[in-house]
């Protein structure tokens, strides 16, 4: 499953690596303003299209319900669009989950030696923030609370009901991940820092949104 | 008369009309309605805001009114704060529902996975037809 948001100039690789493999990819287009949809349209994908911008994480839970109604679906991965991931990863995440017994699985970019290189150092400060917040809040020990890459069964995909529509989502399922006691482990993956992700994916100071997200989501 | 007063009075009259007009519950016109005539009755005697401010211990009528003001303002923002995250929570909804009902590809599996979440009040929704070329225009992030 690819969120994608005015991805147009990386979804086109991105999507060129994942239909060779023998999965159904999902793009979620959340309310792009430039050729995302026609970029995936090129591609043998089922194309999802918001018509508003909503945030990543309504994105994902879009495309969660839509996986959920096919009855094929055994597996969700969820899997960035700007080409920082690695398509290569995602069957030894669906294999930990299939031998490991496993509800979930997330990839770190941390854990695994030459995985985190070229993460700059305020990144990685920030992400090191982000795992200190997260062993407080939920218990959770993980090396990475904001991979993109993230491998769950059907079942405990299901039980997600991801309602923060921006980044806090990624919180907000490590919370539920918490709450409802699932299995998980934190599987290595690689990430890629190139120019353009780095440019275009979150900067450090999007954290400071993210708390603030997750501090009023009680409010109603 | 002052010509201030006049200002304020027509202020206060304007603000009554819109009240009514615009706010749906009868408490809320009520409350908005007494507002406007606080507001109409002081502009004419401003020396009983003082008298008012003196029995409550606060020393002028001006920082009474302020204190009002700011009381209000702050239920007002938090109201606002409310509606806007149920309006958020009804668009995820419309914009998901939309967007599961039109998925392209298998358009046959897409309306078996969307059919079977829509209860029958809801299924309206799926009816909606809105331009997909339409350009979004918002920019809520990622």
């Amino acid at each position: 499953m690819v969120p994608a948001f005015n991805e147009g100039p990386a979804l086109a690789a991105v999507l060129a690596d994942l239909v060779r493999l023998p999965y159904r990819v999902v793009v979620v287009d959340d309310g792009s303003a430039d050729d995302t949809a026609a970029q995936a349209g090129r591609f043998d994908v089922c194309l999802l299209r918001h018509i508003w911008n909503l945030g990543q994480g309504a994105a994902l839970a879009t495309g969660i319900s839509y996986a959920l109604g096919l009855p094929a679906t055994r597996y969700v991965v969820t899997f960035d669009a700007d080409g920082q991931h690695s398509a290569a990863d995602i069957s030894q995440m669906i294999t930990a989950l299939e031998t490991g017994g496993l509800d979930v699985v997330l990839g770190t970019r941390f854990g695994r030696d030459g995985s985190a290189r070229g993460i700059p150092f305020v990144r990685r400060l920030t992400l090191r923030l982000g795992t200190a917040f997260t062993r407080l809040t939920t218990g959770l020990c993980l090396t990475d609370t904001h991979n993109g890459m993230r491998a769950f069964t059907a079942a405990a995909a299901g039980q997600m009901m991801i309602t923060q529509n921006r980044m806090a989502h990624a919180s907000e399922i490590l919370s539920r991940i918490a709450e409802l006691g699932l299995r998980y482990r934190e599987l290595p993956v690689t990430i890629s820092y190139d120019g353009y992700s780095a440019a275009k994916g979150q900067r450090s100071i999007d954290a400071v949104t993210i708390l603030w997200d997750i501090a009023t989501s009680r409010m109603r | 008369m002052r010509v201030g007063q006049i200002v304020f009075l027509l202020a206060a009259v304007g603000f009554a009309t819109y009240a009514t007009r615009l706010r749906s519950t009868r408490t809320d016109r009520l409350i908005h309605l007494l507002l406007a005539a606080a507001g109409f009755v002081l502009v004419l005697y401003p020396d009983w805001s003082t008298e008012v401010a003196h029995r409550m211990g606060i020393g002028r009528g001006v920082d009474l009114i302020i204190y009002l003001f700011i009381v209000f303002s702050l239920f007002h923002y938090a109201s606002g704060a409310a509606k806007s995250r149920q309006l958020e929570r009804a668009v995820t909804v419309i914009v998901r529902r939309l967007a599961i009902a039109e998925a392209k590809h298998d358009s046959g599996l897409a309306a078996a996975a969307g059919g079977e979440r829509l209860s029958p009040s809801e299924a309206g929704i799926s009816a909606i037809r809105v331009s997909l070329d339409a350009p979004p225009a918002s920019a809520a992030g990622r």
